[in-house]
């Protein structure tokens, strides 16, 4: 590459020099009394081949002036350009392998690896009582053991699931997301704020200061970066709050939790279990230094007794604490996915050595003649070495740079369509660790496949070499060491291609499967109400105009206020309890239903189909709770081979007992991965006061108008108020996100697997018969037709592929431990998928040796026996 | 002496024919085909220099700096590059042509035991 410049005219000096020669001696010739024409024809029998003189003189200028790693470069180089689509393919499949292996490490390294973005991070822990399959902290507890332990230096609290969207106040209001914090949060944290102040211990009471922390983010967006924002009053939900502080820019909310703002708990200092304002908490310590995380844990579990004897009727038996490192807590469930990930992206970067290592010895055992010339010329065996390391170097930079660019565009896709399925994302950036990764990497895939290869064909036997020239093909190729390769390479595809059908199984499975409604041109629409007492009493009023707003907009075709959608169980859940039953004691752990409110034309809005019975009636709402209409899951399980309707249920709740009335068909209401919950629909406009006001409509035509239409009329009853909007199918799509994730990811990696595995047998083959072809040529020679010829390689790739295929499945089986929590409603010992995948890459690794097969068959035994 | 032999083979032999390049220039300046062909014919036909092992030889004794290279005309009237002997090619002449006589003298002292 240096030589570009001096080397052109270098090379038409040499040419020339060449051509000089030849015309001389033709000069000779003729003068000797030849015709110019035989003249000219003996020259230049008598030269040779300009070609290989030019090569040889070539080489000898490089003797000199280049000396060493440059001269190796260079000669690697020119080798590596005398066969582009060679050295493309090898570049090509390191780049797949390397780029996408670094995408994933990256993120591996983020969630596992990268301390937490927060001052001496191991001393953070997080804390929680697990109860009823929660983990959190009831208030009295937590208001407890932050007077009493010893183990922290602090212990702080957040509003258990923070991150509740509040309508920000102004001239145009903004949903914002607001996080309910202990007074020391960010103090446990280690982070102080970039403006302003902390809050102090006065705001956290139930009548305090209301105060404010915003957000880097909020701060620069909303309020433009204004210094002065910090004193000022600003209004949330309708609440004035005081805006004390800015965080840093760096701050990072732990545990995922969605904040713009973050705003003071409500503690009450004398808070006791029996107080009906109890709160559930996460808790977050931070160790003093020098405290282990076992001394904690016995300092809780002493708290905790104190909390038990305080209150026996809820801590039973099998409520216990826990402490857990908070970067532990962080990575969570995440570590199933990213071992699938890790593993699925090995096997590729495995795959794409394995390729590389193949190439480069079928290239290495046709070049052994040259080798062996090099090494009768003088060349000791540790140049030759360093020379096809070199050349191993330049594929391995060459893939290394295509792979850091798959890698910036690889990271931003991940973090893209990961969200929500892996934690820390938005920490996950293209920066000197990740290179550190990806050069790391690099190197072992150069060790993978560059290194034995290389000591390998470095021990070149001259003599054997040199006596058999012209038949490069006869030195064996190191056979044996290919085919194992191959093999391999069609193991581990069989088990990326097993574990990418079954995650697209359940993709497909999640998608298809029977919804209970349809969500198309179904739009819930929710309108957070302010915490104020007057808009509280006034929700009546507001939601019955509000719907009959909605009901007048063109193209609405069915509305209902509901506090649930198809897609999601209510906002209250409550034991089970029938009136024909004995009533359980209190705090029993019956199984939880989903309870939610809905109004007359609910059914035909959401598009959830009646099965039995009525639907409520207009009249039907005074008194409100009389009435329920429960789903087939609830009518499974408690009405086995009764008639739910006329009976009484959910008698401890508000109202007393509940006739059922109706029966509706299940919908996904935990989601589209689980299976339908026990649900009870209430002839009531809220169970839970806090709940939005929230309605779901059947619309036909255009989106935007309709949100047009409903945030007018909104603006007519409440300018103060915002109208969130979200359609059905949008929803399902966010759902499926992550399924979607692992599908699309797992089965790019197959794909790339696949196609390089193919490639593998194909090479491994077309190589085989073009080495054996004076041997096909004898014994077809001999009578052997070319069919038996065709069934010989086809036996040999048969071969190569049942081992592989044999031995991916066995590793298949280890695999599909790790892969199962992220399958639904398929297993993952599922015989049809592997039958399906066995089934592809047999037919696919057949015709990939079927082309060398049909070549070997039509070769003509004349020809290859006068090449050899 | 015998040691001196052994040492390489292949060094042996590159030497021989940068002497002979060396010596043939000795006489004035030549191109690449006459270099081939004063070799052939000084040594009675026993020298058959192949072309791949004469211009790699001539290019690296160029850069060595024992010979130097331009472009004139040639008898057949077309442009040839013409080599030449620069002083230090002199030099390393002598040196190699009292080199060589040494090692003469060693290989016939060591053959004739073997001729009795």
């Amino acid at each position: 590459m240096w030589r570009i410049f001096g080397g052109r005219k270098r090379e038409a000096e040499l040419d020339e020099e060449l051509q000089a020669h030849i015309d001389i001696d033709a000069a000779r010739l003729e003068a000797e009394g030849l015709t110019r024409e035989e003249a000219a024809r003996q020259a230049r029998y008598a030269f040779g081949s300009r070609a290989l003189v030019a090569e040889q003189t070539r080489e000898s200028w490089g003797a000199r002036w280049l000396t060493g790693v440059r001269q190796d470069l260079e000669y690697a180089v020119r080798s590596a350009r005398r066969t582009p689509a060679f050295s493309a393919a090898v570049a090509l499949s390191l780049a797949m392998g390397i780029g996408a292996a670094t995408v994933v490490f990256s993120v591996a390294d983020t969630v596992y690896l990268r301390p937490l973005p927060y001052p001496a991070p191991h001393e953070l822990m997080f804390v929680a009582m697990r109860l009823f399959h929660l983990e959190m902290v009831l208030s009295p507890d937590y208001v407890a053991w932050r007077k009493d332990h010893s183990a922290f230096r602090e212990l702080a609290a957040m509003q258990f699931h923070g991150g509740n969207p509040a309508t920000l106040g102004g001239k145009d209001p903004a949903e914002v997301r607001v996080t309910r914090v202990s007074y020391n949060f960010i103090t446990a944290l280690g982070v102080s704020p970039a403006m302003g102040r902390n809050f102090e211990p006065g705001e956290e009471l139930p009548n305090g200061h209301k105060a404010a922390l915003l957000t880097d983010a909020l701060w620069r967006t909303r309020f433009r970066s204004q210094a002065a924002v910090v004193g000022q009053n600003i209004t949330l939900d309708g609440v004035a709050y005081q805006v004390i502080g800015v965080l840093p820019r760096s701050f990072i909310m732990p545990l995922e939790v969605p904040a713009d703002i973050l705003t003071p708990l409500a503690i009450e200092p004398a808070i006791s279990h029996h107080d009906r304002s109890l709160a559930s908490w996460t808790v977050i310590g931070r160790l003093r230094p020098g405290v282990t995380q076992a001394q904690a844990f016995a300092n809780l579990q002493l708290l905790f007794r104190a909390s038990k004897a305080d209150a026996p009727e809820i801590f039973r038996n099998d409520v216990s604490v826990m402490v857990e490192p908070l970067a532990e807590r962080m990575a969570g469930n995440a570590r199933t996915l990213l071992l699938v990930l890790a593993g699925a992206v090995g096997c590729l970067l495995l795959i794409a050595c394995a390729n590389v290592a193949n190439l480069l010895l079928a290239r290495w055992s046709a070049r052994s003649r040259e080798l062996a010339v090099r090494a009768a010329i003088g060349a000791r065996r540790g140049r030759l070495v360093r020379q096809l390391l070199t050349e191993t170097a330049l594929y391995c930079a060459a893939g290394s740079a295509a792979g850091m660019a798959l890698l910036a565009f690889g990271l931003r896709a991940v973090v893209y369509f990961a969200a929500g399925s892996l934690p820390r994302l938005n920490e996950v950036k293209a920066d000197e660790r990740v290179f550190g990764i990806a050069l790391g990497v690099s190197l072992l895939t150069m060790l993978l496949f560059g290194v034995l290869p290389a000591l390998r064909a470095g021990r070149v036997d001259v003599q054997t070499v040199l006596q058999r020239s012209g038949r490069p093909g006869i030195t064996g190729g190191y056979r044996a060491a290919r085919r194992a390769l191959v093999a391999i390479e069609v193991a581990l595809s069989v088990v990326l291609l097993w574990g990418a059908a079954l995650l697209l199984e359940t993709l497909w499975r999640i998608e298809h499967d029977r919804l209970g409604f349809e969500p198309e041109h179904v739009m819930s629409v929710s309108i957070p109400l302010p915490n104020s007492s007057a808009a509280k009493a006034n929700r009546k009023v507001l939601t019955e105009a509000m719907l009959a707003n909605i009901r007048r907009i063109p193209g609405v075709t069915a509305a209902s206020w509901g506090e649930c959608t198809p897609l999601t169980g209510g906002s209250e859940g409550a034991t089970f309890t029938r009136s024909d039953r004995p009533l359980p004691e209190p705090w029993h752990r019956g199984d939880t239903i989903a309870g939610c409110a809905i109004g007359p034309e609910y059914f035909q809005a959401s598009g959830v189909r009646l099965i039995r019975g009525r639907a409520f009636a207009g009249s039907d709402y005074d008194p409100p709770q009389t009435l329920a209409i429960i789903n087939e899951a609830l009518a499974r399980q408690y009405f086995a081979d009764e008639d739910p309707i006329g009976h009484q249920i959910d008698g401890h709740q508000n109202g007393g007992w509940k006739t059922i009335i109706g029966v509706a068909a299940d919908s996904k209401n935990q989601g589209l991965n689980q299976p339908p919950a026990p649900q009870m629909f209430l002839n009531d406009m809220v169970l839970y006061p806090g709940s939005d006001m929230a309605f779901v409509v059947r619309y036909v035509g255009a989106k935007p108008l309709f949100t047009g239409a409903v945030r007018a009329s909104l603006r007519e009853i409440d300018p103060g108020l915002l109208a969130r909007f979200q359609s059905l199918d949008q929803a399902i799509g966010r759902m499926s996100a992550g399924s979607r994730f692992n599908g699309v990811l797992v089965g790019s990696f197959a794909a790339m697997a696949f196609l390089m595995a193919v490639v593998g047998v194909y090479g491994v083959l077309a190589f085989a018969v073009a080495q054996r072809s004076p041997e096909i040529g004898i014994r077809m020679a001999l009578g052997a037709g070319p069919l038996s010829m065709q069934g010989l390689v086809l036996k040999e790739g048969a071969v190569l592929v049942t081992i592989g295929i044999v031995l991916g499945s066995a590793m298949s089986l280890i695999a599909g431990r790790y892969l199962k929590t992220l399958l639904y409603d398929i297993s993952a010992t599922d015989l049809r998928t592997y039958m399906a995948v066995i089934f592809a890459i047999g037919i696919a690794a057949m015709i990939a040796a079927w082309i060398p097969a049909r070549r070997a068959a039509s070769l003509d035994p004349t020809v290859t026996l006068r090449d050899s | 002496m015998v040691d001196y032999l052994l040492v390489n083979r292949i060094d042996l032999l590159h030497g021989t024919l940068d002497l002979m390049i060396l010596q043939t220039l000795q006489w004035g300046p030549l191109h690449g085909h006459g270099i081939g062909q004063a070799i052939r014919a000084s040594s009675r036909d026993a020298f058959q220099v192949e072309h791949g092992s004469l211009y790699p030889a001539l290019h690296r004794l160029e850069r060595r700096g024992w010979l130097a290279a331009e472009w004139k005309m040639s008898e057949a009237n077309r442009r040839a590059r013409y080599y030449r002997l620069t002083a230090k090619g002199k030099k390393q002449l002598l040196e190699e042509q009292s080199k060589w006589k040494t090692l003469v003298r060693a290989v016939a002292q060591t053959m004739k035991p073997i001729r009795e």
